[in-house]
């Protein structure tokens, strides 16, 4: 009872947000844009015709090449759309649910409430991550349903992108918690926020780096703090990647013409990385990253705890 | 240890007993306070601004956490949060969710107090009428002015039909009549059995309900008892008469009266001055209209509490 009456609670509060709206148009815009785009032998018509690409990577002799079509969507959406200025924007829209609860004249009632305060903080951490669920949801179904019916490329792997979008938020949002209940400012979650995921994808980067460059393995301290230190962080590149995998999105190869791939290099990176998609382990993945977030969800009970309101 | 088994025996609704809160920030808010409220009582805490009232109230709800406390609260020791679910609480200048109607706040503050469903959907409509907001009951808190905001305040720390309600300065921005309802609604609360603790700078209206008031002064309790044991202590008497006294003024001020136009007065609870008095002003031939025994309002009580510093251990 209590639970639901917060989850619902946030949600009425979602609900009384412009950005709420806003951000729910443009996923209807972004699954609008996509509607407007064909594929023709040879080549791809934009806004029905208005602009077009010649280009045959997405057709064959047979008809419309669904899993090159699905690399680029699953790609583009993973890297952009979903996984970029979704979360920037979520980070943002769900900034300031913290600093509301804990504000002074509103947190004395549901302190005297008889509820521990942990279960509290829990519930309404919940409630926040429901707002973003609504937005991932919209955005992913309404997007699986364009690439279906208009072109007939149903990707059920794609679905599975929605708890894992949710779960790469959250490990963002435990930070912007944390700041939040402390410092009782929204900016400074959403700076504090936005800096962490930069910091956490710039240590994952190193790491890759070191695999994409085993020259740079020689440098054994280097190497080591760089392993140790993507240990420790949430892996939300990872995240994204687990996605394109689940989506079934192939690598990108075959964007690039016959003669370009001599490219030696560049073909050995692509499998390289190809390589380290397929070796990612979900459950240490999502585990190691789950323990970081328990961690700072629990400083932030603690800490709430034992605040005077 | 014994001192909190004598407490869970009695059956006081409130019971605290060296209550002490430093802030951070060294700020000693309560020096050791010791409450007590009977069950059924309309109790007032008052006391000047920075005095501690909120502090204590805070801590009664846990919104706060003391330096130091015993005691019981509806005989539970203080803090624990089972028994918050049947006590009703008003915070001192409260922000309500602005997106919420008052009948989603009614119900939402009703379901993080356990109360059952069925329970809430009978008791927001009669409680929205109990403080004349049902036409308002479904448009947005941030279209209601303070004092519609401070009703639903009250309506809503009654939803579980609390045993015990604290109310945190509860006619802070009411018009006269909201503040004569709330009193009414004390009243009837009283006579339901629960008990009642209010905060209030009010004097008058605490005057009016309150079974028992307690002063806090600096962190201390500097004068606690019924409102009539609080006024008997300290008396005056009142001297009116008709005529002219002219030259016996001057006997009137040895026997130790302020004169005053047609009012002569005799501060404490000398009798015999007064009778001398009397009989001063008879020899003048001025006729007596009347003499009148005057209680100290609270009001009185309230200044000299404060001006009297009650402990030197309290002294900053
Ligand atoms: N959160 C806090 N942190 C530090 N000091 C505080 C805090 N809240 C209150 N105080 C201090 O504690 C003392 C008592 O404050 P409190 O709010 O209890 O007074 P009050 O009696 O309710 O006053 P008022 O009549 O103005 O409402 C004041 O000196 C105040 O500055
Ligand atoms: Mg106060």
């Amino acid at each position: 009872m209590q639970f639901w009456a917060i989850i619902i609670d946030s949600f009425r509060e979602s609900k009384d947000r412009k950005i709420f709206w806003v951000m729910l148009l443009l996923s209807s815009v972004v699954a609008a844009a996509m509607f407007c785009v064909s594929f023709q032998p040879g080549r791809v018509d934009i806004m029905f015709g208005m602009w077009t690409i010649e280009t045959s990577a997405f057709t064959s002799a047979d008809g419309l090449r669904a899993d090159r079509l699905a690399a680029v969507i699953i790609d583009g959406i993973m890297d952009h759309v979903l996984g970029f200025v979704g979360i920037v924007l979520s980070v943002i829209a769900t900034a300031n649910f913290i600093p509301n609860f804990v504000e002074r004249g509103t947190v004395d009632l549901v302190l005297s409430k008889p509820i521990p305060r942990w279960r509290l903080l829990l519930y309404r951490y919940l409630g926040a991550m429901s707002f973003l669920g609504v937005q991932t949801a919209f955005f992913v179904v309404l997007t699986f349903l364009v690439a279906g019916v208009r072109w007939n490329v149903w990707l059920p792997g794609y679905l599975l992108s929605i708890p894992l979008i949710i779960l790469l938020f959250s490990f963002l949002y435990c930070i912007s918690a944390l700041v939040g209940l402390i410092t009782r400012s929204t900016i400074t979650a959403i700076l504090l926020t936005l800096l962490g995921w930069v910091i956490i994808a710039g240590v994952q980067s190193l790491d890759d780096m070191f695999v994409l460059y085993p020259d740079w393995q020689k440098s054994e301290a280097a190497y080591h703090t760089a392993r140790t230190a993507r240990w420790i962080v949430p892996k939300t590149s990872d995240m994204t990647r687990l996605a394109k995998r689940w989506g079934h999105a192939t690598n990108f190869l075959f964007l690039v013409e016959p003669e370009t791939t001599k490219d030696r290099e560049l073909v050995q990176r692509a499998e390289k990385q190809e390589a380290q998609r397929a070796a990612m382990n979900p459950v240490v993945i999502i585990g190691s990253s789950l323990l970081f977030e328990v961690c700072v969800v629990l400083i932030a009970m603690f800490k709430f705890s034992r605040t005077d309101y | 240890m014994t001192a909190l088994a004598i407490t869970e025996m009695t059956n006081w609704a409130v019971d605290l007993i060296d209550v002490r809160k430093t802030y951070r920030g060294r700020v000693q808010a309560l020096k050791g306070v010791n409450i007590q409220v009977g069950r059924g009582e309309i109790f007032g805490l008052l006391g000047p601004n920075g005095a501690g009232k909120t502090t204590l109230v805070k801590i009664m709800m846990t919104v706060v956490k003391p330096t130091r406390a015993f005691g019981t609260i509806l005989g539970r020791p203080l803090g624990h949060r089972g028994k918050l679910a049947r006590v009703g609480y008003l915070p001192e200048s409260h922000r309500f969710p602005g997106y919420l109607t008052g009948a989603q706040l009614l119900d939402y503050y009703a379901a993080l107090a356990k109360v059952p469903l069925a329970k809430r959907k009978a008791n927001a409509p009669r409680l929205l009428d109990r403080v004349s907001m049902t036409a308002w009951a479904n448009t947005r808190i941030d279209r209601y002015s303070k004092g519609m905001i401070q009703r639903l305040g009250i309506a809503q720390a009654l939803m579980n039909d609390p045993e015990l309600v604290v109310l945190d300065e509860p006619t802070d921005g009411l018009d006269p009549v909201g503040r004569r309802d709330v009193r009414q609604l004390l009243l009837e609360l009283k006579s339901k059995g629960t008990t009642v603790l209010l905060n209030s700078h009010l004097l008058s209206e605490l005057e009016m309900v309150c079974d028992r008031v307690s002063i806090l002064v600096d962190g201390l309790v500097a004068r606690q008892g019924t409102l009539s044991e609080l006024t008997e202590r300290t008396l005056e008497y009142r001297v009116h008469f008709k005529g002219q006294v002219g030259a016996e003024g001057e006997k009137l001020r040895a026997l130790g009266g302020h004169l005053d136009g047609d009012v002569v007065t005799f501060p404490g609870r000398d009798v015999g001055k007064v009778n001398a008095a009397i009989d001063v002003l008879r020899g003048a031939g001025v006729l007596i209209e009347s003499v009148q025994p005057r209680k100290l309002s609270l009001e009185e009580i309230f200044v000299e509490a404060m001006t009297a510093k009650p402990n030197p251990r309290g002294a900053r």
